[in-house]
């Protein structure tokens, strides 16, 4: 063995802080105790006031962006809420979901599971940061012309079978267009609220349209929240968030059905083949 | 729509439908349970380490016992039972709410899919010492390795595998070292270049190299990838979290560094109307 001379071990002392802090939310605490909150701000704003008078969507987007959403703000992020609620039923989220209701998991960790696979970077959480990153960097030029140079440009690229995924957030789905996306992008494009990320996606996937590919679901999102002003470090988390009710509805459905009500592969259709 | 129009070629997923074809193993009912050719029951229970099938597992390659000694006591070496390191105070925060031991561990490892510490360093670390042989190999010096390396971090000495934060120094190599030793293995051309880069960083900046480089350039010189690296240590700090766990879990609830609330320091918004 080489000799070498080991360090001594010692601290950097690195300074730490004393405390967490946060520009999200207050916590006054009550008199007599100091762990109980007498009251809550969020954004310098009452919970309870917020709960009296504002919705949820309006709440949501106060929590993360700090200020009351405008009319068309809310109406853009609702009706991409909805959109986003299920990825459905085939999808691998919620397909770790169903698993884990079928097999009797823990219900308090259906949800887990089914966000942690949605956090893959194949049309789960994990695309949609290069999505808006990718529509942030070339937002002032021509989408069709873009098009056109990536679809001349990574040509060699395509993978020989599978889908191909030009850029974070468009590509082929099963071979084609996927249709769902699209169409939710022209709903959301078509309302006052609509941002030009959103647009510039449209045109973009519009010129991909011909060789088969278009909008992923993840792009639609990621456009829209870069429109909505969240940054790209933002757009997993969102994704998973809006997700999550779908991916828990169809666990729990399974939740209550004997296992065998789901499909459990044959020996005769489980093949190994180490080669 | 493009979609619509043309009849499309989705044979790709039409021969996977109802059907898994693996390259890994399974088990048939009333015959046999398989891992990589290998009768699980017969070839492998009792007759080989955990850790050689966990690498089993993730490589596809049964490594020689000795090397999944060695995985076995580098898995010792960086996970302990300090809740304040990151993944471990997951684990205590599960135990002080009473989430369970599983979720509470898995929240913990989850955790290590870092850019700051974990498993994902780790992977950076194998591919640093794997491109600095090519470039050793392609004729440059160790010197000018650590000189290029450097410059991208604006001359400072930020090479994953060296310079450890929070501290200097690493207790952890002289005790692989050791192990490694003991189970016969030689300094082979990774780590001679890993040692090489660790004396030039002594010299300009009294830096050295931490758990990451050793384990690094020994793992290299294994000749594992760093995906296999990262795969093989994919459940690395389970053991420190899970400690964790039951130290929380093991007294009254909520009891983890409670916080008053003024121990947050608001920094956001005074109160306002709606």
């Amino acid at each position: 063995m080489e000799a070498r001379t080991h360090q001594k071990v010692t601290s950097r002392n690195d300074v730490f802080a004393d405390k967490i802090t946060t520009r999200i939310w207050e916590e006054v605490s009550s008199e007599d105790n100091p762990y109980i909150a007498a009251s809550n701000r969020c954004h310098g704003y009452d919970l309870i006031e917020l709960v009296q008078q504002k919705s949820y969507v309006e709440m949501f987007y106060l929590l993360f962006r700090g200020n009351l959403p405008s009319s068309d703000e809310c109406q853009l992020l609702e009706q991409l809420m909805i959109g986003l609620i299920s990825p459905g039923p085939r999808h691998p989220a919620t397909r770790a979901a169903m698993n884990a209701g079928v097999g009797k998991s823990d219900p308090q960790n259906v949800l887990p599971i089914s966000l942690t696979i949605m956090g893959g970077e194949y049309l789960g959480a994990g695309a949609v940061e290069g999505a808006m990153r990718f529509m942030r960097k070339h937002r002032k030029a021509s989408p069709v012309a873009i098009a056109e140079t990536m679809l001349v440009e990574l040509a060699g690229e395509r993978p020989k079978e599978g889908d191909w995924h030009i850029a974070p957030g468009f590509g082929s789905h099963f071979g084609g267009v996927d249709l769902t996306p699209s169409a939710l992008a022209d709903v959301l494009a078509g309302l006052p609220g609509s941002g030009a990320l959103l647009e510039w996606g449209c045109e973009f996937s519009s010129a991909l349209n011909r060789e088969g590919m278009g909008w992923l679901m993840v792009g639609v999102a990621a456009a829209v929240f870069a429109d909505l002003g969240f940054h790209p470090r933002y757009g997993a988390g969102l994704f998973q968030l809006l997700s999550a009710p779908g991916l828990l509805a169809h666990g729990m459905e399974q939740a209550n059905k004997p296992i065998t009500a789901m499909p459990f592969v044959s020996d005769k259709a489980y093949v190994i083949d180490y080669e | 729509m493009l979609s619509t129009m043309n009849e499309q070629d989705t044979s790709l997923w039409d021969k996977q439908r109802n059907r898994i074809v693996s390259k890994k193993g399974g088990w048939f009912v009333g015959d046999g349970v398989y891992c990589h050719a290998y009768d699980m029951m017969h070839d492998l229970v009792g007759k080989t380490s955990y850790m050689q099938v966990v690498m089993l597992n993730a490589t596809g390659r049964l490594p020689e016992r000795r090397v999944a000694d060695w995985f076995e006591a580098v898995h010792i070496c960086l996970s302990w039972p300090d809740s304040r390191i990151w993944c471990n105070h997951i684990g205590a925060l599960g135990g002080t709410m009473r989430a369970s031991a599983v979720a509470s561990t898995v929240a913990g490892v989850l955790a290590t899919d870092s850019r700051s510490y974990g498993i994902k360093p780790l992977k950076e670390g194998v591919a640093f010492i794997q491109a600095a042989m090519a470039s050793l190999k392609g004729g440059m010096s160790v010197e000018e390795i650590v000189v290029n390396e450097c410059e991208k971090h604006g001359g400072k000495p930020y090479i994953m595998g060296y310079a450890r934060p929070i501290a200097k120094g690493d207790e952890r190599v002289p005790a692989m070292e050791l192990v490694a030793k003991n189970l016969g293995f030689s300094v082979d051309g990774h780590l001679k270049l890993a040692y090489g880069i660790d004396r030039e960083l002594m010299t300009r900046f009294n830096e050295g190299m931490n758990i990451n480089g050793y384990m690094s350039a020994f793992l290299s010189d294994q000749g594992f990838t760093p995906e296999e690296v990262y795969r093989i240590c994919a459940t690395l700090v389970a053991s420190g979290v899970n400690a964790c766990y039951v130290d929380m879990r093991d007294r009254p609830a909520e009891t983890f560094l409670p916080l008053r609330c003024d121990d947050i320091d608001f920094q956001g918004k005074a109160c306002r109307a709606l």
